[in-house]
């Protein structure tokens, strides 16, 4: 009869993971729904071990078809009974998800994270019941076995293993076969084989996935390695931590007696067999062979020195065998399908695949096995579907603590023991943690080597005092404070190579290759106090001030405008920076990037606040502040762009004479010249231009100077180059010249009022700011059709997301994995050759690097093409001082000298094409320096706001997900003029998003 | 050849053994590898990487302690690699070990009290460390070249409050370096377990389980911790700042029979501490009492200086002249009949044999005896009858050798610690254990089987064995047939011990009895160990028997491994019955009524001696007590409380005419005295001691005699020749060992020129014999065998419903004998400092009585009154007690009742009742745990 046909089957997982996700309610209410709506007979409902993917969790399976239901809540129940088993609709809502591109996928198989796996000793894990021995049975279980105990003898069974090329994925790679050898040739009647299953890094839980999951295939491997060694007893030994993985193993273990798997004369031969399970209490130490026997003996688990080798002297004094969960989960396959299979998988040094614990920033965290010799980024991009938040991916720790710190640009890094070990790392039990820009290297370390140092067992000093030092010396960094990096390296190799077990030999492993892959991470600390990654608390008070290259205190201002107080808002602002309402527009906001709630939902809208707070002007005497009596000393400013006025502006109110040079005829610098007008209204600019001279500051417009030399014989103390860079990049095309305009120069002829035809069809080559600012531009200027073409794709730009936002808004094209060739003219149009790119290896900045597809040339017709590649200082040769490579100013990073004394230079000169904050804060260091060359105290700080005045902060109620107001802008068709696109907040808006701050300085250090 | 290996040590070639570790043979050639955690009592650690080599085709930098020494390795120990990193590893344990002087320049020429100028904590230097110049940490930063060396490492100080709360031991944990020499000593070594590690990772420390304090963690205080510490963690109090000895004497320990060798550091006049010699059989290994039990009574205030005699009632200094004069006068006024004379096993073998030459060449009597008589008085008749020889088979550390060890009537850990710990160390290598005891000793937590037999049904329960063993054939018949005679008869004995019986009897299982006998049977070669809980019963020559049948039935006799092991009490007990102080033997077991024998002394002695034995110790007593017995001469021995009944006793010296007694101290019996000898300690003579392993060992004068007192042995000649005695010229008591080689075949080899080099166990017949460590390995003592068919007798006062309960007496680790020596131990009288009665709490609930209360404890003899302790150790009906304690004399309640042959008292069964007495002490706990357990 059609009704009583089984028509679907139903899995329900319950992994740990799931079951802590609410699965086995998800359970009962299926089963109780089903049953309601008399569908008993015809769906099945079962439960599943682990699917190793329990990010996504609690997982339903519905076969035959394979739909995949994700994150399923019991509420859900009756939704996939009533429309997919009733009506035979799937619920889409509760399909997976690809967060790249949030495509919904129906099928298991199709999921990108399964489908770019091997999955073979995962191959059961979430397809069958791990607590029915029948499942096992019905899918090839035991008969490797059966084939073990009556086809092979134990030297043939051995034979067949060292064949296969399987080697220990405990870690170090010791070849299994070689392993069992020396084991089955220890004279003595009496022998022991080991489950370790004492799984204990952090972020690691494919083991105890594997015994929840599968624990007969375990099973069946640690008897044939029992009786390929000669051993009547074996033990597991897992984490008291593990009880459902203990519990699946109990089960299996009665089952498999039961069914004479396991006890006197298995399946008929002459071999006798039994396991037990001894619970370990947890302590990391204890996955170390002799420590782990020693716990099985009932003793402290401490590891003790080889020789004699477990195989000679192991548990109890007998010979003992002990292997990975994952290992001996290897072994029922090797012998079904024989060595040659085995070894056809992998590479030559490394057979079979791995498992991997994929943990950390990734999109898709979980279990994911591979053959030996997968890149990396197979794993992280592929199959990991690549760092969560779209963010960069920084490093790549494998081997947990024991592993190392692998940098970005070795993520075409095939995952094998041998490299793994030449890049400083190793594979491990199999740990893989992900981490991107928010990581801090030293905090990694640091992490790594608490872990250690807590669990190092005391007994041999290199690993009870070593790590400890090392953690303190890694505190002290963190902290900011002066450590001799060379120490640190030497003691690290000193601990590696002095250890008494592995635990302290490769302790050192993540503080070995963090300072190999990032030195430049440690001396930030050490010499700039800086955590570029805002976590070392020692150092950082709030990530938004953090980050802020010069100082402004976010956190103080946002919870001011939290509380309507703008005014107030604007004053913080005003003591670090002369420009708070150019900044409100156009700050680049690294305030943003570490933004703690940004980790939450989006980061909070610094800037936009601060706009807010500064178009509240208030009567400039509430914030005139620091004024010193007059000093008698001359300085000389060369150029008028942020960091010349900023710079000139803390001088003179420091008591100097400041007399400002610009070349051109108006002053701002890129401020007025580079940045349009649509984001950065004139009015705005010039009026906070008026109160830095109001402060006292000569400005002499079209004003060139040429040579710092004769502005100090002019009688000048002192000097500030801030020339700029003003040069455009050449894109070093055949036919450039003349044809290409440079985006500086283009935007600095329209910014100055000339007048400029771009003609209808127009092209910008470039990712970055400059170039969306000349399409955007070309738009207001009347272009009809603006292309921006860029070698990478739009994940890699480095303009701001909005900024390319708005630039879509307004209908300019984006061609991406583009880069052009040549350029000549043809029947009055440009004529631009281009050709498209793929993105191959990763390089050095963790990007993966643009290469040319072969024969895929083609022409675009263009009436303007603009280049935005980047620009550079163009500085006079009169000027005489020394210069690096790059063609900016060599100066000394703490005071900004040049190498004549009494000149100093800052801003773009100095960094290269860089930000208006980062200028301010070079025209702030300057200032201070100057004022020390000049006899002062350098001090130019200022307190704008008493700080009784600082606001209660406004904690955010846990009310879920909470996101930034909408900015309000002009409507894209009615774009065609320079009018300020940005509408900006209302202060209510600005209110409500203030609250969203999470008050990172009042967090308890 | 198999049994060499050559290795290449830093270029040269050098020997080894197979088994040994690249340490040991580097070691043994006399290369220095530094080293910390390495002690060749333990097992290779490898914690300090101290000792990394270099080996060639090995990988990375073993450590020589752990590897094994393999043929034709070629070893590098010392280059400036591994210098470097010893010196980095070194950086780091000075890290957490105050530093400050051993990297000081001028720490050679800085004293203690200097100030120091440099950046140091003043309480954190070398030279206010009391293990200053004693310390290895100095030896190896000396050779790694410390000094002058700038660390970079952060020091950290833990910080850690000194721990001096306990007896004897103080511990700085803050010098601890984690070498964990302390914690395996305590558990492979002492297999005690008292010290671990706690905590993990830079918390990683020594200590206690819970961190509760040493008298609550099963702490034997026996000082290896102190011994083994190669820093100033482990110290111990007292002369903890006493500076160093300016001469070491090596000695033997005046406590139990155990004979350990000690080391007395001394300076000028005074002990300052006392140290198990390492390079003794003993192996640096001692216990509490002769660790830190000696200093204290030795130098005690109360020591005897001046001879005493009581006029009126009181006594009063005498110069010697004065006291021997009267001693002879008196001595010389009675019949020899009237007068007796006690030796002891806590004097010299030269005491011994002068005391007994002048109660038989110049008393004329054989009125002499001593407390073997209270010991191992059926041990003698016993293993006489059936092996020939009344002493332990097999030496103590052949007990190493055993695969199974019986334990019957021993509490071995408390009463021969040292023995106790290698019966605990054979069961750490899987050897297997035997205990058969009434009560929950220690050594019951280690066995495999516990055989917890009622009281006194020893008897049934060997035969018992006997006959399992039998029943399953498992009896050794080729030892029976071709070594034994009169099987057959003993055989027929058995039937009298069906199942019924015995189960009965014993209160055991027979399915538990007959496991044991299997096991015991089974597993060769066994060894049985046994002490008072077999001899103290008016039944122990028969118990004695029956073990020595039941050795004999499974052949272990003769063998390594094997034997039947009588542990003495005292540490001379054995030499004192080999020299004679027994009323029927001269010395060397020849019988007082063998005229050839008797022959044979007269002529070396030239004078006529006494033809029949004499009076046995309690016949003395009973002599007393009738007045027939008019004077007794009583040399360090303490019958007032020692005595069954003591009431009696006591009573019995009072009747006496003429008493003196010789000791180091006014003991309860010298208070009965007449006149009081003051001898000297075995800190202040020469002489030898022999003991339970049949081992000559030498006693040698560390200072000189306190006060006015003199060594027993002088005395005893100063009154003989007062008497016109001859033959008691002696200068040294060497000559006193000579006239004894002479006389006593045992002895005949042994002299004090040999015994320089190490003790002898006897017999060793001639000068060049080696000494005899296991007896009866061809033949035994007396040719055959003897199986001697047994009866069971019960015990002879049982409980009925007056006295409803059993009485035991115990022992205490903490305590020896009546206390004479050890109650004058403060430390030890803090750990176990009165008497506790132990009873089990099904009646003590019956009786209302809870841990602390004071209790009245009655027999038919008397009462005391002591604290109870309500424990499961002791089985329902049994209620056990020491008699260390003068306060509450214990053998007021024991029976006097005597083995018909070796007329030893019963003390291991009376009847008693309890009541709780008004009152109730605040329980100090210290050490009870250990007590009871």
């Amino acid at each position: 009869m059609e009704g009583n046909r089984i028509r679907y089957i139903v899995k329900v997982c319950q992994g740990t993971g799931c079951i802590a996700g609410g699965s086995d309610k998800v359970f009962a209410s299926l089963k109780e729904e089903i049953e309601r709506n008399g569908l008993k007979a015809q769906v099945e409902v079962k439960f599943t071990g682990c699917h190793g993917f329990c990010q996504q969790g609690p997982i339903v399976d519905v076969d035959p078809e394979g739909t995949f239901y994700t994150r399923v809540r019991a509420e859900d129940a009756p939704e996939i009974v009533a429309s997919h088993l009733r009506e035979g609709r799937p619920v889409e809502r509760l399909f997976y998800r690809d967060p790249l591109t949030g495509r919904a996928i129906a099928r298991y198989q199709e999921v990108p994270f399964y489908a770019g796996q091997q999955r073979l000793i995962l191959r059961r894990c979430g397809h069958i019941n791990p607590e029915d021995i029948n499942e096992f049975l019905a899918t090839g279980g035991y008969e490797a076995l059966r084939k073990a105990l009556l086809e092979m003898t134990p030297e043939q069974v051995i034979a067949e293993v060292k064949r296969s090329g399987l080697r220990g994925r405990g870690g170090a790679g010791f070849p299994t076969g070689q392993k069992w050898e020396f084991c089955r040739a220890s004279p003595g009647p009496v022998k022991f084989v080991i489950c370790n299953a004492d799984e204990g890094d952090p972020g690691a839980f494919m083991d105890r996935s594997i015994l929840e999951a599968d624990p007969h295939s375990v099973i069946e491997g640690l008897t044939i390695c029992g009786y390929a060694i000669g051993a009547s007893r074996g033990f597991f030994y897992a984490r008291a931590e593990y009880p459902l993985a203990v519990k699946r193993l109990r089960i299996g273990l009665q089952r498999a007696r039961e069914r004479g798997f396991l006890g006197e004369k298995i399946l008929g031969s002459g071999f006798s067999f039994d396991i037990e399970i001894r619970e370990g209490a947890g302590a990391f130490v204890c996955g170390e062979e002799t420590a782990l026997m020693a716990s099985i003996e009932g003793r402290r688990g401490m590891p003790r020195p080889r020789p004699p080798f477990p195989a000679q002297k192991g548990l109890w004094g007998k010979p003992t065998n002990i292997n990975n969960v994952k290992t001996l989960a290897s072994v029922p396959l090797i012998i079904h399908h024989g060595a040659d299979w085995y070894s056809s998988i992998g590479t030559e040094k490394g057979r079979g695949t791995l498992v991997f614990a994929l943990t950390g920033k990734i999109a898709n965290s979980g279990l994911v096995e591979v053959p030996l010799g997968t890149p990396l980024h197979h794993i992280i991009y592929d199959i990991g579907g690549g760092v969560m938040g779209n963010r960069r991916i920084k490093a790549v720790q494998t081997g947990g603590p024991s592993g190392g710190c692998l940098p970005a640009h070795l993520i075409n890094l095939p995952v094998e023991y041998e490299t793994l070990a030449q890049a400083g790392s190793i594979v491990g039990s199999g740990g893989m943690v992900i981490m991107d820009e928010d990581t801090c290297i030293v905090d990694i370390a640091r992490f790594f080597i608490t872990f250690t140092q807590k669990e190092s067992c005391g007994k041999c000093v290199p690993c009870r005092v070593g790590t400890r030092q090392m953690l303190g010396m890694l505190e002290a960094i963190s902290r900011g404070e002066s450590v001799d990096l060379d120490y640190l390296e030497k003691m690290a190799r000193n601990v590696q190579l002095t250890s008494l077990c592995g635990l302290g030999q490769t302790a050192p492993n993540p503080v070995l290759t963090t300072l190999k892959y990032f030195p430049e991470e440690f001396r930030e600390h050490i010499e700039k106090k800086h955590c570029r990654a805002a976590v070392c608390k020692g150092l950082v008070k709030a990530p938004c001030h953090h980050l802020c290259p010069a100082g402004v205190e976010a956190y103080r201002y946002v919870r001011l405008c939290g509380q309507g107080k703008f005014t107030e808002a604007l004053l913080v602002n005003r003591e670090k920076i002369p420009f708070p309402a150019v900044l409100g527009r156009v700050c680049v906001h690294f305030c943003e990037t570490r933004c703690t709630r940004g980790k939450l939902e989006e980061p909070i809208a610094i800037r936009a606040l601060k706009k807010v707070a500064a178009d509240h002007y208030p009567p400039e005497e509430a914030f005139r502040g620091k004024r010193l009596p007059p000093s008698g000393k001359r300085v000389a400013v060369v150029g008028a762009g942020p960091a010349g006025l900023t710079c000139a502006y803390y001088l003179a109110k420091l008591g100097h004479q400041v007399t400002v040079f610009e070349a051109l005829p108006l002053p701002g610098g890129m401020m007025r010249v580079g940045i349009p007008e649509y984001r950065l209204p004139r009015d705005v600019l010039d009026k906070e231009i008026e109160y830095i001279l109001h402060a006292g500051v000569e400005l002499r417009t079209n004003s060139r100077v040429d040579s710092p030399e004769q502005l100090l014989q002019q009688g000048y103390h002192a000097v500030f180059l801030s020339l700029g860079a003003h040069r455009g990049m050449r894109l070093g095309l055949e036919g450039e010249d003349g044809l290409v305009k440079e985006a500086v120069a283009f935007l600095r002829e329209v910014n100055l009022g000339q007048k400029v035809a771009v003609g209808e069809k127009v092209a910008v080559i470039g990712g970055g700011n400059a170039a969306i600012d000349a399409a955007r531009t070309a738009r207001r200027l009347g272009a009809k059709e603006i292309t921006l073409l860029y070698r990478r794709t739009q994940a890699e730009m480095p303009a701001l997301p909005e900024e390319v936002e708005e630039a879509l808004k307004e209908g300019i094209k984006l061609v991406v994995l583009v880069a052009p060739l040549r350029v000549g003219r043809e029947n009055g149009r440009l004529n631009l050759v281009c050709q498209h790119m793929k993105l191959g290896a990763f390089d050095k900045s963790g990007r993966r690097r643009p290469e040319p597809v072969a024969d895929s040339e083609f022409s675009l017709q263009f009436d303007t093409v603009v280049a935005a590649i980047g620009q550079a200082p163009d500085l006079p040769k009169s000027l005489g001082l020394a210069t690096e490579s790059g063609g900016t100013m060599k100066v000394d990073p703490r005071t900004l000298a040049t190498s004549r004394p009494g000149v100093f230079a800052g801003g773009d000169c100095v960094l290269g094409p860089a930000s208006v904050i980062e200028a301010i804060a070079q025209g702030r260091q300057a200032a201070s320096a100057i004022d020390r060359h000049l006899g002062g105290t350098g001090d130019i700080e200022e307190q704008l706001l008493p700080t009784e005045v600082g606001a209660t902060p406004a904690f955010p109620v846990d009310e879920g997900e909470k996101y930034r107001p909408p900015m309000s802008t002009l409507p894209a068709e009615g774009r065609a003029n320079f009018e300020e696109t940005e509408l900006g907040y209302s202060p209510s808006q600005a209110v409500e998003e203030a609250h969203r701050c999470l008050n990172c300085d009042l967090e308890k250090r | 050849m198999a049994d060499t290996i050559t290795l290449n040590i830093d270029g040269k070639e050098v020997q080894g053994r197979p088994g040994m570790t690249v340490l040991q043979v580097a070691q043994a050639a006399g290369v220095y590898i530094p080293t910390l955690c390495y002690h060749p009592l333990l097992e290779p650690y490898g914690g300090c990487r101290m000792c990394i080599v270099e080996i060639e085709k090995m990988r990375g930098l073993p450590p020589a302690c752990t590897t094994p020494a393999a043929n034709g390795m070629v070893v590098k120990t010392y280059t400036p690699q591994l210098q470097e990193l010893r010196r980095a590893v070194l950086e780091m344990v000075l890290s957490e070990h105050p530093h400050g002087c051993l990297t000081c320049e001028r720490r050679e020429r800085c004293q203690p009290g200097d100030v120091c100028l440099r950046n140091v904590a003043v309480t954190e230097r070398c030279v206010l460390c009391p293990k200053n110049y004693r310390c290895e940490l100095q030896v190896v930063a000396d050779y790694i070249g410390m000094v002058g060396h700038e660390i970079k490492l952060a020091y950290s100080y833990r910080g850690l409050p000194l721990e001096t709360m306990d007896p004897f031991l103080s511990r700085d944990y803050n010098l601890c370096i984690l070498c964990g020499r302390c914690v395996r000593v305590c558990q492979e070594v002492r297999v005690n377990g008292c010290l671990a590690f706690t905590y993990r990772g830079s918390q990683a420390l020594v200590g206690t389980a819970f961190g509760r304090p040493h008298t609550e963690s099963g702490c034997e205080f026996c000082g290896a911790c102190v011994d083994i510490c190669p820093v100033g963690t482990h110290m111990e109090k007292g002369t903890l700042w006493g500076g160093f000895g300016d001469r070491s004497v090596t000695t033997t320990c005046p406590y139990c029979g155990t004979g350990c060798q000690l080391k007395l550091e001394v300076k000028g006049q005074n002990i300052l501490r006392v140290r198990p010699d390492p390079d003794a059989w003993n192996q640096g290994q001692g216990c509490v009492k002769g660790r830190f039990g000696i200093r204290e009574f030795v130098h005690h205030p109360e020591r005897l200086t001046t001879p005493l005699i009581k006029k009126d009632g009181r006594f009063e200094p005498a110069s010697w002249e004065e006291a021997l004069d009267l001693v002879a006068r008196k001595f010389s006024s009675y019949k020899p009949d009237e007068m007796a004379v006690f030796c002891a096993g806590k004097c010299t073998n030269e005491d011994n044999y002068v005391m007994q030459k002048f109660a038989r060449a110049v008393l004329k009597t054989n009125n002499i005896d001593h407390c073997a008589r209270l010991c191992h008085a059926p041990t003698i008749p016993g293993l006489l009858q059936t092996f020939g020889s009344g002493a332990m088979t097999n030496p103590i550390n052949d007990l190493a050798n055993s695969e199974l060890i019986f334990v019957i009537g021993a509490n071995t850990t408390f009463a021969h610690p040292v023995i106790g710990m290698k019966v605990k160390q054979a069961t750490r290598q899987g050897k297997k254990l035997i205990v058969a005891n009434p009560r929950e000793i220690e050594l019951v937590r280690f066995a495999d089987v516990w055989l917890r037999l009622n009281p006194s049904s020893d008897v049934a329960l060997l035969m018992g064995m006997a006959r399992a063993i039998v029943e399953a054939g498992l009896e050794d018949r080729e030892f029976i047939a071709q070594r034994c005679e009169n099987y057959e008869a003993f055989r027929e004995s058995l039937d009298r011990f069906d199942h019924a019986f015995v189960e009965k009897t014993t209160g055991i299982p027979w399915e538990t009895v007959d496991q044991a006998a299997r096991l015991y049977a089974q597993t060769r070669p066994a060894a049985i160990l046994y002490a008072m809980g077999i001899t103290q019963s008016t039944h122990g020559t028969d118990n004695v028997t029956a073990v020595a049948n039941l050795a004999m039935l499974t052949g272990n006799v003769g063998k390594p491994g094997a034997g039947v092991d009588p542990l003495r009490g005292h540490n001379n007990v054995q030499g004192s019955c080999d020299m004679g102080g027994l009323p029927e033997y001269f010395p060397g077991y020849q019988r007082v009524d063998n005229p050839e024998m008797r022959k044979k002394f007269e002529a070396a002695w030239g004078t006529d001696l006494p033809p029949t034995p004499g009076l046995t110790l309690s016949e003395i007593v009973h002599a007393a007590y009738t007045r027939e017995l008019k004077a007794l001469y009583l040399m360090g021995e303490n019958i007032a409380l020692s005595e069954p009944c003591v009431t009696m006793c006591q009573g019995a010296m009072e009747e006496l005419e003429f008493l003196v007694v010789q000791d180091l101290f006014l003991s309860e019996t010298a208070k009965l005295a007449q006149v009081v000898l003051p001898a000297c300690s075995f800190a202040e003579k020469d002489g030898t001691y022999t003991n339970t392993e049949r081992r000559v060992q030498r006693v040698r004068k560390a200072i000189d005699p306190v006060g006015d007192s003199r060594p027993d042995w002088w005395i005893v000649c100063q009154i003989a020749r007062r008497l016109r005695g001859k033959g008691f010229d002696y200068e040294h008591p060497s000559q006193i060992m000579a006239e004894t080689a002479r006389l006593v075949p045992q002895y005949g080899g042994i002299s004090y020129a040999r015994l320089d080099s190490g003790g002898l166990q006897w017999p060793c017949p001639t000068p060049d014999h080696p000494g005899t460590p296991i007896l009866h390995t061809q033949t035994f003592t007396r040719g055959k065998g003897h199986f001697l068919p047994l009866e069971y007798r019960p015990p002879a006062e049982l409980p009925d419903k007056a006295y409803p309960l059993i009485l035991t007496t115990e022992r205490s680790i903490y305590q020896f004998h009546t206390g004479t020596l050890s109650r004058r131990v403060k430390g030890l009288n803090d750990l176990h400092g009165e008497e506790w009665v132990e009873m089990n709490p099904r009646d003590a609930q019956g009786l209302g009585i809870a841990t602390g209360d004071v209790v009245r404890v009655t027999s038919r003899r008397g009462e005391v009154e002591a604290l109870a302790l309500v424990t499961e150790a002791s089985p329902p009906g049994v209620v056990a007690m020491t008699f260390h304690f003068v306060e509450s004399p214990t053998n007021v309640l024991t029976n006097p009742a005597v083995d018909p042959v070796a007329k030893i008292p019963e003390f291991k069964f009376c009847a008693i009742r309890v009541e709780k007495v008004d009152g109730k002490r605040e329980v100090h706990p210290k050490g009870v745990e250990a007590v009871t357990r």
